[in-house]
């Protein structure tokens, strides 16, 4: 039996590039880990990826969970969009969807569906991609970012590696600049100790600022929740939900959360 | 310094096959626990939890009937 979210990226992407498989099913596929029960794709932002996506799940008997609408409106501003249903084996298959991963540049977002047919093959996030969009607030992220900077040539390893270890070993080999506390730890040869501490900012660091972005969008969508479950919409058929979440959050969920109106991906 | 368990890297050993069958298997498994997953994982409402929604609670949290008390 096949991963069910493997071939679910393979649907989406069945006559064009719509939906590349990210987060924690990539993971798997990269042969890291296997951490997640859910699956998470970056979608192309484009009305028509849009209803694509809707088709293949509305025809899994999928509901919407509570979240904003999978519609270019709101994934633009950096929203994702949240959906759910239970497979023949009465399994839980949840799928997330967001076209802007945080800490991603939109160009990298716009070469990913640049790929050539077919496109029925696996498509997911690169490894480099990945490191960066597992910079979140939760803890469990960050061994499984060492792990997939391995996949890395040397010199990008750097960047984004949290093992100390490969810190140590790299930061002579390495002769670019990089901008990390823990690498000029290793470079002015200030002891394993000094690095282990820096990385543990550095990290500490990241997980806040991921903290501070996620709470701004759960300030923004707490009257939109209230309204959605009110209306109980996660218990509608899917047309019937997407309709009624965009008239929801036409009224109620800013396209982007105040503060984040420019948050630069580029710049991070 | 390694990060991930034996168990966890084991699988870059695998074939498509393998692999296919190792999650399946674990996905399984791991169904036992739906009920304590947060209520959701990744994007932007990571933290936020549902209020309930049970016999006792309407949509908004709030007491839709009296509780059953004898208990």
């Amino acid at each position: 039996m096949a991963n069910v979210y493997f071939e679910l990226t393979r649907e989406f992407n069945r006559d064009e590039p719509v939906a590349v498989l990210a987060s924690g099913q990539a993971v798997v596929f990269y042969r890291i880990a296997i951490m997640s029960k859910d699956g998470d794709w970056v979608i192309r932002e484009s009305p028509e990826a849009c209803d694509r996506v809707r088709a293949v799940l509305a025809a899994r008997g999928a509901r919407h969970r509570p979240s904003p609408p999978l519609d270019v409106r709101w994934l633009a501003g950096g929203w994702s969009s949240h959906f759910e249903f239970t497979d023949e084996r009465a399994r839980r298959i949840r799928c997330d969807f967001f076209s802007r991963p945080p800490r991603v540049a939109l160009a990298r977002v716009e070469e990913m569906f640049g790929v050539s047919a077919p496109w029925d093959r696996l498509l997911v996030v690169d490894p480099e991609t990945l490191a960066r969009m597992k910079q979140t607030q939760r803890a469990k992220d960050y061994p499984a970012i060492g792990e997939i900077a391995r996949l890395l040539p040397d010199g990008r390893e750097l960047i984004y590696t949290t093992d100390p270890d490969r810190i140590l070993a790299l930061a002579f080999s390495v002769t670019a600049a990089v901008d990390r506390p823990s690498v000029r730890a290793a470079r002015e040869a200030a002891g394993r100790a000094r690095v282990v501490v820096e990385l543990a900012r550095e990290i500490d660091q990241m997980q806040r600022r991921d903290h501070v972005r996620v709470e701004r969008y759960l300030a923004a969508s707490a009257s939109y929740l209230d309204e959605f479950r009110r209306a109980r919409i996660d218990q509608m058929a899917l047309s019937d939900a997407h309709q009624m979440a965009c008239a929801l959050a036409e009224q109620w969920l800013p396209a982007v959360p105040a503060g984040l109106e420019h948050d630069d991906a580029d710049a991070q | 310094m390694q990060m991930l368990s034996d168990d966890d890297l084991n699988i870059r050993s695998m074939s498509d096959e393998e692999l296919d069958a190792a999650w399946d298997l674990w996905f399984d498994l791991a169904q036992e626990t739906n009920a304590f997953d947060p209520a959701y994982s990744h994007g932007v409402l990571v933290g936020w939890t549902p209020p309930a929604r049970d016999a006792n609670h309407d949509d908004r949290g709030e007491a839709a009937r009296t509780p059953d008390r004898r208990a």
